[in-house]
């Protein structure tokens, strides 16, 4: 495939100068490419920063040949369907797989926002309220009557686990 | 986001990001072909995207026999987190608030969309005709960029908000581009769509009275009438309704007008076949018109509606010239007409009975001519034939060219044919003649002749044969003359080609089934198998060193295929034959017991070799039939015969022997004496004798009156006497006779006053 060079420029002003159909795998990037047209100009990114761009570029270079999906079909969608390569991609801090998250949705890159999304998914999977929290370091902000009442509302799927 | 540097508004701030997203729609949608850099698009992005961030995500995953609901939805933008409205961790109220700004922000936009739409549209209204077309156009051009480009910068609240509303249902959001679209619909388009059609009416017109326009504005407009065709059940579908109400059916409309009005006034100055033309240029032009710059869909109801003003409505005036160009022999006009009425439901009706009707007119028209000329009782088969084809291949090839092979012009030509095929001058007695003047084409197309035509000649000309008989309709009355002259030339060895006669005979099988040739397919086996019953009765007479001097040959035909009738007389084998005829007898029983052999001599011949005068060293070599071979073998032991003798020695009924006996004395062969006829014959050398001696006696009383010029009826008769005395004895009465008769024709005449006197008239 015969491609253009585009340059990207992150939140710390890092220039990233990459091939265009790796670029494209952005829905945001491919939309503004049609529409403003290619130039020398940088893009800047003012939502992601370098390491976070670096790793979106390495997941992008590597799906470069996968086919566009259209029409995705939430039913359909498990978290257990991780190739190795993406499950070997996702083996980061907590705080680099958010800011992957954040990127892959502002960046419109619909794969990479699945496999991170399916990435906590499974981190939440067969844990208690107690365990997610401590994975996650949160506190607990109920009061003991919301919390009773969420215990209520999610009874269906209580039962089922145990 | 501090690190970027940018002049981004608060996400919180809903004035304040609005008025920085407003200022960019308003750059696209006003000036944007002074570009829009990266950078500013990004911005345009980011200032919505941040406002609205929110991540919504749904799993749902399989584990341990259940189905499970992951949803995670936070928003998790630290800037907003810190918010104290949102409240820290709780999902649904941050679901909530981006719902919130999400409607907000739509809201903004659609009133930010009317204001500039009724802008363009205060603008429009100093427009008309074509310049609105002009400014329309080009303001739809612009106005569909732009908001494709805002479609994409509001891309996130496209992905989110207005997925979340239409999922939920609600029939009243639209994605940005659509929302776009419903806008210039309600804003732009109801108010200046009449306008629009008018010019567009106007512009097409002035093209059909054959100026150039611009079309490329008509097209644009229809592709704007298309795009906001939107399905209110479902915004993401579109539908034709608006092209449909406000483009199309006012068109079709006036393009109706147009042609009532133009057919009428040309029809009533012209001729149809100059209509013709002129409605086959206006059809086809409005075919063009609908894909040079009409919506497809518009082809059947514009078409339909041209060919009943352009056609329908002047059918009687097509019907009515149909005949005279039949009379004129005017293809192209007839094709023309043809394309023209087939347009129409049963427009060609009238003409398929019409061209039926002429067609067997024609038929009738020119056997009745040939009938005239020829012999009536005696028509020569190929004279019947060609007169037949001709006037066939000329209509077949006015319903292949003029009226394209249709089936109904090709129904109407058979019925036609097998009309004037069946009943016509010719076989006006019975419908038989005309299968057996076809079958004794063909006899004389097969038999062996100086005028057969040439392999490839012959193919085509049976080929044409073949188109007759499919319309002869006593198919067995063909059949069972064609098997008569089939049988006659294989029996007599006739036939010009073996390979012309089973192409025939494999036409005839194709048209009719096995049945209609079995027996003349049977007639064919039986040849193969004579000819190798006969190389085996040979190889047996040799093996017997029974040497005959005779060259023997027999065709053993069955009887049920042969149209071969046994003899009325009975026949004596002469005895030279005698004997190897008794051999075969013997072989045959033996081959094929209890079969019955009926000896068909009337159509048997035989070869003689004569002896008794050469004209060469060979000899003459008589080809005679059966029975004449018998009679001639007898003059082998004596010259002569008496009739008696001949029928006995032969057992020939009289009539077969006069008809056999007449042959030979006529090729003097055998001389006769017949007594009757001798006495008819002195009879006439009689009378032939006494004229001659009239003349002489006449000659004689002149020559004698020219010398003497006056003489005594006595003196004179003595003289006569005298004179023809060497030649033979006048008697007194003829020479009376004689003088009477120069008396009438004045050359002598009586002396008057003097008796039995005569004198010479000089």
């Amino acid at each position: 495939m015969t491609t253009g060079k585009i340059k990207l420029t992150s939140s710390e002003g890092t220039e990233f100068v990459i091939d265009k159909d790796v670029g494209e795998k952005s829905i945001l990037l491919k939309n503004m490419l049609e529409d403003v047209g290619e130039n020398d100009m940088a893009i800047p990114l003012p939502n992601v920063t370098g390491p976070i761009l670096t790793k979106v570029i390495e997941y992008c270079t590597h799906h470069r040949d996968d086919p566009v999906i259209t029409q995705d079909d939430d039913s359909k969608k498990t978290s257990d369907d991780i190739d190795e390569w993406d499950s070997e991609f996702c083996k980061v801090d907590q705080g680099t797989l958010f800011e992957l998250i954040l990127a892959a949705n502002y960046l419109d890159i619909k794969p990479l926002l699945d496999l991170t999304c399916k990435t906590v998914a499974n981190m939440i999977k067969g844990k208690s309220p107690e365990e997610i929290r401590k994975t996650f370091n949160i506190t607990n902000d109920f009061t003991p009557e919301e919390e009773m009442q969420v215990k209520h509302e999610n009874e269906w799927c209580e039962e089922r686990t145990t | 986001m501090s690190a970027s540097g940018t002049a981004l508004p608060l996400p919180n701030d809903l004035e304040a990001t609005w008025s920085f997203l407003e200022s960019g729609i308003d750059q696209i949608m006003n000036r944007l072909e002074q570009g829009l850099s990266y950078k500013r698009y990004m911005d345009l992005y980011t200032g919505a995207f941040v406002f609205l961030e929110v991540i919504h995500y749904q799993v749902v995953c399989n584990f341990e026999g259940g189905i499970y609901n992951y949803c995670t939805s936070s928003r998790m933008n630290p800037g907003f987190a810190s918010e104290p409205l949102a409240g820290p961790g709780s999902n649904i109220n941050n679901n909530r608030g981006a719902n919130l700004m999400g409607s907000d922000l739509y809201a903004r936009l659609i009133s930010y969309l009317e204001r500039h739409l009724t802008q363009i549209r205060a603008e429009s209204e100093q427009y008309m005709d074509e310049n609105l077309l002009r400014y329309y156009t080009k303001q739809w051009e612009k106005y569909t960029t732009a908001s494709s480009y805002v479609h994409h910068v509001f891309r996130y609240l496209n992905r989110h908000w207005v997925k979340r509303e239409i999922d939920e249902g609600r029939k009243t959001v639209y994605d940005v581009y659509t929302l776009t679209l419903v806008s210039w619909r309600d804003n732009m388009f109801s108010a200046v769509q009449h306008n629009v059609m008018d010019a567009v009416k106007m512009l097409i017109q002035r093209q059909r009275n054959g100026e150039t326009v611009e079309t490329g504005l008509i097209k644009l407009v229809v592709e704007s009438f298309v795009s906001l065709g939107l399905d209110d059940a479902d915004s993401t579908k579109s539908t034709l309704d608006v092209y449909r109400d406000h483009f199309e059916k006012p068109f079709v409309e006036a393009t109706q007008n147009y042609y009532k009005t133009e057919s009428e006034k040309f029809v009533s100055e012209n001729s149809v076949t100059e209509y013709m033309k002129k409605a086959e240029a206006r059809l086809l032009e409005e075919e063009g018109r609908v894909q040079a710059y009409l919506h497809p869909t518009t082809f059947k109801n514009l078409i339909t509606t041209c060919e009943t003003v352009l056609v329908k409505d002047h059918t009687d005036i097509m019907w009515d010239e149909f005949q005279n160009l039949l009379n004129m022999d005017k293809l192209d006009d007839l094709h023309r007409m043809y394309l023209l009425l087939s347009r129409i439901p049963d427009g060609l009706d009238p003409l398929r009975e019409g061209f039926e009707k002429h067609v067997r007119k024609a038929g009738h028209s020119s056997i009745e001519k040939i009938a005239a000329e020829g012999a009536d009782a005696n028509m020569e088969p190929k004279t019947y034939v060609d007169a037949l084809l001709e006037v066939h291949k000329k209509y077949n090839d006015m319903v292949q060219n003029a009226f394209r092979g249709e089936a109904g012009f090709v129904a109407s030509l058979d019925k036609a044919c097998r009309e004037f095929v069946n009943r016509n001058e010719v076989c006006k007695s019975s419908t038989s003649k005309s299968p057996e003047l076809l079958a004794r084409f063909c006899d004389s197309l097969l038999r062996k002749s100086a005028k057969n035509p040439e392999e490839g000649d012959l193919e085509d000309v049976l080929n044409s044969i073949m188109t007759v008989f499919k319309y002869v309709e006593d198919k067995d009355v063909f059949q069972k003359f064609y098997s008569k002259m089939l049988a006659k030339r294989l029996v007599n060895g006739t036939s010009a080609s073996e390979d012309a006669e089973s192409s025939m005979i494999s036409k005839l099988k194709e048209a009719c089934g096995f049945e209609y040739t079995s027996k003349l397919q049977r007639m064919f086996t039986d040849m193969g198998l004579s000819k190798d019953l006969n190389d085996q009765f040979r190889d047996k007479m040799d093996k017997d060193n029974e040497m005959s001097h005779v060259d023997f040959s027999v065709l053993v035909l069955g009887t049920a295929s042969w149209p071969l009738q046994p003899s009325t007389t009975n026949f004596n084998i002469p005895e030279e034959v005698e004997k190897t005829f008794q051999r075969f007898k013997m072989f045959y029983q033996n081959k094929h017991s209890g079969r019955k052999l009926n000896w068909l001599f009337h159509l048997s011949k035989g070869e003689l070799k004569t002896n008794y005068i050469k004209a060469s060293k060979t000899g003459y070599t008589f080809q005679v039939s059966t029975y004449q071979m018998g009679l001639l073998l007898q003059y082998n032991k004596e010259t002569s015969y008496t009739f008696e003798y001949l029928k006995q020695s032969t057992d020939l009924t009289p009539d077969v022997l006069i008809g056999q006996l007449g042959t030979l004395v006529k090729a003097k062969v055998l001389l006769m004496e017949v007594k009757s006829e001798q006495k008819v014959e002195v009879e006439e050398t009689h009378k032939t004798v006494e004229e001659d001696r009239k003349l002489l006696m006449q000659a004689a009383i002149v020559r004698i009156m020219k010398t003497r010029k006056t003489l005594k009826h006595v003196t004179l008769v003595q003289e006569v006497i005298s004179q023809l005395s060497n030649r033979f004895k006048p008697k007194v009465p003829d020479i009376k006779k004689c003088i009477d008769v120069l008396l009438e024709k004045e050359y002598i005449e009586r002396v008057d006053g003097q008796k039995d006197m005569f004198s010479y008239v000089a």
